[in-house]
């Protein structure tokens, strides 16, 4: 087993490795400068870009830029943002808390009660509640989640006042509050966005557990548990749903990049300070550091979450075999 | 199971109770005395000299003009050429001695907001900064006609010029306000950046600095002894949403009391609120259409259509511009005579723009040998369609909208628009290369009028459609270098391009702001949205109702 985690672990560094190669390439070849942004707005000289371009890097060809890129990664220096003039790291840093509590509530919500509503869908199959839950699933995720955050803004927050319409805290909250009033200030501003995002990735859960928990339903090891006399709720959540369970450790390696990509709309929307905002006025300037440490950060993800998936596999499944 | 069922409504009624109630959690009235004032952008570097780069936008402007005074304000006219419209601040007077010296006297007043005096040592520290090209790539070609920046005793400045002209005393004191020498002389200068100062930073402006929460506001406290006056409004927080629909939330749940820039098509949403007051302010914005005079393919090359004076000059006559601002901007736009927003004082001077003339329209291109051989509608020449691909980014949704407008009135005299929406990046990319046939640019102007060398003048840097007339270059070469009042020179310029057909000029807008009705004495200025402030007051009575 310590030998296959360290050959995974290996492989998904490699995979990491050639991604940011392949990334930091693809992103200068893109069309776009990042300098001409400034002239955006008004005229610019060509001294300024000049010493602009020298400043940033911007001036060497890319294979330098690369290695440069590459030795500062090593020290966990990627570099300074060309939008904001400050390390990107620190920029990361600042951001990733937000995105973190955004999208931990959103995947919380959503392998809580997007697993249990699915189980319920399943062992009640065909009964009204069923077709109910179903209809909802499928209408939330048709929603297109910046459409949601935009009705819950305006009807929630502007015209019923019951919760911020936007913002994390409330920048007129005293210093000297308490713990307990500012985690409740905070709380108040999740709850608009958490809803929006989790909506969809609610009803994608509840259909894949509903499908896996059914086909498991069937099997003849249920119909042994039920013979024995198990209560019903022991063979339903011990003997049903730990095997049912699979396909949604799989969705759970995918959902994990979307903590940062995926909400991008939502978090423009509630100008929620998240990462996901961050990168995508990246995208818009074309500034090539704060861009590549985004990125970076998806593409460890994407790696970590299939990385997770096959250990969970590894350690729940008896049938999978590991060396 | 019902029973079960019910528990948990309960429990699920008890938690969101619980949450709403949580002492203080609830969203928060402005305080008596403060301000939220909600931005697309959020101040990273306020500290003049460092706002170079992306860094020179709004968010660090708005912050800069509340934590750093200038030598001299530009007034309401904002009239840069001589001296007649600048009101005394951090300077108390300034005098000439001759017509390349300025001298400057400090207040003896003014102090930095640790206390310590500002001297004449700050001001020449300041520019010696300013100057570096290295440092200041952007300020410092601005500041290029000062030749040199010394102090006599502690609060004498003396500034010399290269030249007699009429913007010094405007060039001395627009582009860059006093730094303190006591906490910057020892940090090198290319280490600014990144030390502390530059994270909360000290100046003598009448606000100091408190806080910035990265990504969503940035604070700041009214300095009580402020030497021109103790702030009327005690507390000012710059909330950040970049996404208009985020910020016109926040103003509209009453979350923020001051709103810039209102879209277009939010306006009468606003309008409606009776507790928000609307200010229509002159901007620096200008909108228009650029015509290539180079080959796109060789820009050694004239244009196959363009470089013709007379088809340029038939498309603005076939465009009724006043229709296009009206349908676009409501009443708050205007058609500019010249490239010329509502920010530059000499569009008080300037004549109206001209009307749509679609017979004339007809005529020019009629006698370019443009005609519509084979009646489907587009003039031809030679085989060739009069078609125009007009360059437009896709983040700019009053160019889209207008350039669709545009579109069908072209039509009408024959004209094909191929309207090719670009990402931002490849729109500024391609624009820069002069790779385009039309480009709908917009730019926002500086308040002085020489910035219009940049684009118009045969070398100017910004000239990418290939424009050259050698006496527009003269003409305003007079009103940039001239003494005395250079108003004429520039209206002659401005005629001048209007002839040459270099553009045609579509719309010049005043942006709408917002602002509680609790705050009294409110006044916007072009140049720097909430540049008097301070002067403000605001009542402790929140205005009550809110209409719809």
């Amino acid at each position: 087993m310590g030998g296959w985690l360290l050959r995974r672990a290996l492989q998904a560094v490699v995979t990491l490795a050639i991604a940011t190669a392949l990334l930091f390439v693809l992103m200068r070849a893109a069309p776009g400068d990042p300098l001409f942004r400034l002239s955006a707005d008004r005229p610019i000289s060509q001294k300024e870009i000049e010493v602009l371009r020298a400043r940033y890097g911007l001036d060497q060809p890319v294979g330098r830029q690369l290695a440069a890129f590459l030795g500062g990664l090593v020290h966990g220096d990627l570099g300074v943002s060309i939008e904001y003039g400050r390390p990107v790291t620190a920029l990361l840093a600042e951001r990733l808390p937000a995105t973190l509590l955004l999208g931990g509530s959103v995947l919380l919500l959503n392998f809580t009660v997007g697993l249990w509503l699915g189980v319920r869908q399943a062992v009640r199959r065909g009964a009204r509640e069923d077709r109910w839950l179903t209809t909802l699933s499928l209408t939330g995720y048709a929603m297109p989640s910046f459409w949601l955050g935009l009705m819950l803004a305006w009807l929630v927050g502007v015209e019923w006042r019951l919760l911020p319409a936007a913002g994390m805290q409330d920048p007129l909250l005293s210093s000297d509050a308490g713990w307990l009033t500012r985690a409740g200030d905070v709380l108040r501003h999740l709850v608009l966005p958490v809803l929006t995002l989790s909506v969809v990735s609610i009803a994608a859960t509840m259909r894949y557990q509903r499908a896996a928990m059914l086909e498991v339903l069937h099997l003849p090891y249920i119909v042994t548990a039920r013979a024995k006399g198990l209560p019903e709720r022991l063979v339903t959540w011990r003997h049903a749903w730990r095997n049912a369970l699979f396909p949604v450790i799989t969705l759970f390696g995918l959902w994990l990049p979307i903590l940062v990509s995926g909400s991008v709309f939502v978090e423009a929307v509630f100008a929620w300070p998240g990462l996901g905002s961050l990168a995508a006025g990246a995208v818009g300037g074309r500034d090539y550091p704060l861009l590549m440490g985004a990125s970076l950060l998806v593409a460890a993800l994407v790696v970590a979450g299939g990385f997770l998936t096959d250990v969970a596999y590894a350690l729940l499944d008896p049938r999978v075999r590991i060396g | 199971m019902s029973t079960v069922t019910g528990w948990r409504s309960r429990l699920a009624f008890v938690v969101m109770l619980t949450a709403w109630s949580i002492p203080g959690a609830q969203a928060q009235a402005a305080p008596a005395t403060g301000i939220v004032i909600v931005t697309g952008q959020q101040a990273t570097t306020p500290v003049p000299t460092l706002m170079e780069g992306a860094a020179n936008g709004v968010g660090n402007q708005d912050v800069a003009d509340q934590l750093f005074l200038r030598l001299a304000e530009l007034g309401p006219k904002a009239q840069t050429a001589g001296d007649r419209d600048f009101v005394p601040a951090l300077a108390r007077s300034w005098t000439r001695r001759d017509s390349t010296t300025l001298v400057f006297d400090l207040d003896s007043r003014a102090r930095w907001h640790d206390g310590t005096p500002v001297t004449a040592r700050d001001v020449v520290f300041t520019f010696k900064r300013a100057k570096n090209p290295d440092l200041a790539p952007r300020v410092s070609d601005l500041l290029r006609q000062i030749v040199s920046v010394a102090a006599e005793g502690d609060s004498r400045v003396v500034f010399r010029f290269a030249r007699p002209y009429a913007e010094q005393l405007y060039d001395a004191t627009y582009h860059v306000a006093p730094i303190p020498f006591h906490l910057l002389d020892s940090i090198p200068p290319d280490s600014v950046s990144r030390s502390s100062f530059a994270t909360s930073p000290i100046g003598s402006g009448p606000y100091r600095w408190v806080r910035s929460v990265p990504g969503q506001f940035v604070e700041l406290a009214a300095v009580p002894d402020f030497f021109l006056g103790k702030p009327k409004i005690a507390r000012v927080i710059l909330r950040t949403a970049v996404e208009p629909s985020a910020r016109l939330n926040l103003l509209l749940s009453g979350q923020a009391d001051a709103m810039d820039i209102i879209p277009p098509p939010s306006v009468n949403q606003v309008a409606a609120d009776t507790t928000l007051r609307l200010i229509a302010v002159p901007s620096s914005t200008m909108g228009f259409l650029l015509f290539n005079q180079r080959d796109p393919k060789n820009r050694a090359r004239p244009h196959s259509i363009l470089a013709d004076n007379r088809v340029r000059r038939a498309i603005t006559f076939g465009l009724d511009r006043r229709q296009l601002v009206q349908a676009v901007f409501g009443s708050h736009g205007m058609v500019p005579y010249g490239p010329v927003s509502q920010l530059l004082w000499i569009r008080h001077r300037s004549p109206r723009a001209e009307g749509p003339n679609v017979n004339e329209a007809r005529r020019l291109l009629a006698a370019t040998g443009w005609g519509d051989s084979d009646a489907d509608g587009t003039l031809d020449r030679d085989g060739h369609p009069l078609r125009l691909v007009l360059s437009v980014p896709n983040t700019s949704g009053i160019r889209r909208q207008m350039a669709l407008l545009i579109q069908e009135q072209l039509r009408r005299i024959g004209v094909q628009i191929e309207i090719l929406q670009l990402e931002f990046p490849i729109y500024l990319e391609r624009r820069a290369a002069g790779d385009f046939d039309v480009d709908f640019s917009s730019v926002n102007q500086d308040p002085s009028p020489s910035g219009l060398t940049q684009s118009w003048a045969c070398t100017g840097g910004n000239n990418v459609a290939g424009y050259c007339d050698r006496g527009v270059d003269s003409v305003m070469e007079q009103a940039v270098r001239g003494r005395g009042d250079p108003g004429e020179r520039w209206i002659e310029a401005l005629r001048k391009i209007e002839e040459d057909a270099a553009a045609t000029f579509l719309y010049a807008p005043a942006f709408m702001y917002a602002v509680n009705r609790r705050f009294r004495g409110v006044t916007i200025t072009p140049q720097s949205a909430w540049l008097t402030l301070r002067k403000w007051s605001v009542s402790p009575v929140p205005v009550a109702g809110r209409s719809r």
